[in-house]
């Protein structure tokens, strides 16, 4: 439920060389600075580290985006100028 | 997989609901409060778009559901769903196994330059040979502390395994930068209309 229990052939606590290669290939469509390199545990390390370091950055610009709306919404309310924004957000997706 | 613009307007829609708690309670929030509402609500909004399809969002939805406060927010934007949330418990096997096997690594790197030593002959090699097996244990030890890093970044990942926690990462990464997308529109959409009727 909170995991996929399938019992796993690898079962192992290290990353092995084919999880990083789905990763890297993964990733690279996520993080367009990931020059493509052989795929040795040096590699692995790194994209680990991108990877940590992009998730950072996508949290402060939740936080930051978070600050600028605080200012911005004088209340909570939904109410009338942001409901109209929210309509024509909504509409158009 | 679903498109990503029904995943945005449903993400939308959860956050606004999870606002309205808000709008009841006192009038005078001080902007600290505010922003607060602000990003845990779109931060459960964002993790009940992918409650059912990974295990890092119920992290993060029992993490808010910890304090009593945020439970409501929690069960609000959930609303029907919420009887089917069950709160992750820390699995006492799964950490473990996970330290049983990282010591079992180090002794299999140790065993095997014990047994590298002995073969060689020469000191050369055997000081080659000892070389490139602390090389490899380096960068083994550099990806697993890395790989903690990681799971302490990813909500639930100290529970996971290491598949599964990449496999997390990619779904958290896609769900993360959905919410900016809509917050940054919804912050651009809002700072216009303000501009437009001569707000400061």
């Amino acid at each position: 439920m909170s995991s996929r229990r399938s019992r796993q052939s690898s079962g192992s606590s290290r990353i092995t060389d084919d999880q990083i290669i789905e990763l890297v290939s993964k990733l690279q469509q996520l993080l367009p600075e990931i020059r493509t390199r052989r795929s040795n545990k040096a590699s692995a390390s790194k994209v680990l580290q991108d990877t940590c370091n992009y998730i950072r950055s996508l949290h402060k610009e939740v936080d930051d985006l978070s600050d600028r709306l605080s200012q911005l919404l004088s209340t909570i309310d939904a109410d009338s100028p942001e409901a109209a924004i929210i309509r024509s957000l909504l509409a158009e997706s | 997989m679903r498109s990503a613009s029904s995943l945005r307007q449903e993400f939308l829609k959860k956050w606004l609901k999870g606002l309205q708690i808000y709008s009841g309670s006192k009038k005078e929030m001080s902007i600290l409060e505010r922003k607060k509402a602000i990003k845990l609500s779109a931060d459960v909004a964002m993790a009940s778009t992918r409650i059912s399809t990974s295990s890092w969002s119920r992290a993060l939805m029992a993490r808010a559901s910890n304090d009593a406060t945020n439970k409501v927010l929690v069960q609000h934007v959930l609303s029907p769903e919420a009887q089917k949330l069950v709160p992750i418990k820390k699995d006492p096997k799964k950490l473990m196994i996970i330290s049983r096997s990282t010591s079992s690594i180090s002794k299999r790197i140790s065993s095997k330059k014990i047994v590298r030593r002995s073969c060689y002959a020469t000191r050369r090699m055997r000081k080659a040979a000892a070389q490139v097996v602390e090389a490899s244990s380096i960068a083994k030890r550099l990806v697993m502390k890395r790989t903690e890093v990681l799971k302490s970044l990813v909500p639930g990942g100290e529970y996971m395994d290491d598949v599964s926690l990449i496999r997390e990462t990619l779904d958290y990464i896609l769900s993360l930068r959905l919410q900016v997308d809509v917050m940054r529109h919804f912050a651009n959409a809002t700072e216009e209309t303000d501009h437009g009727k001569g707000y400061k």
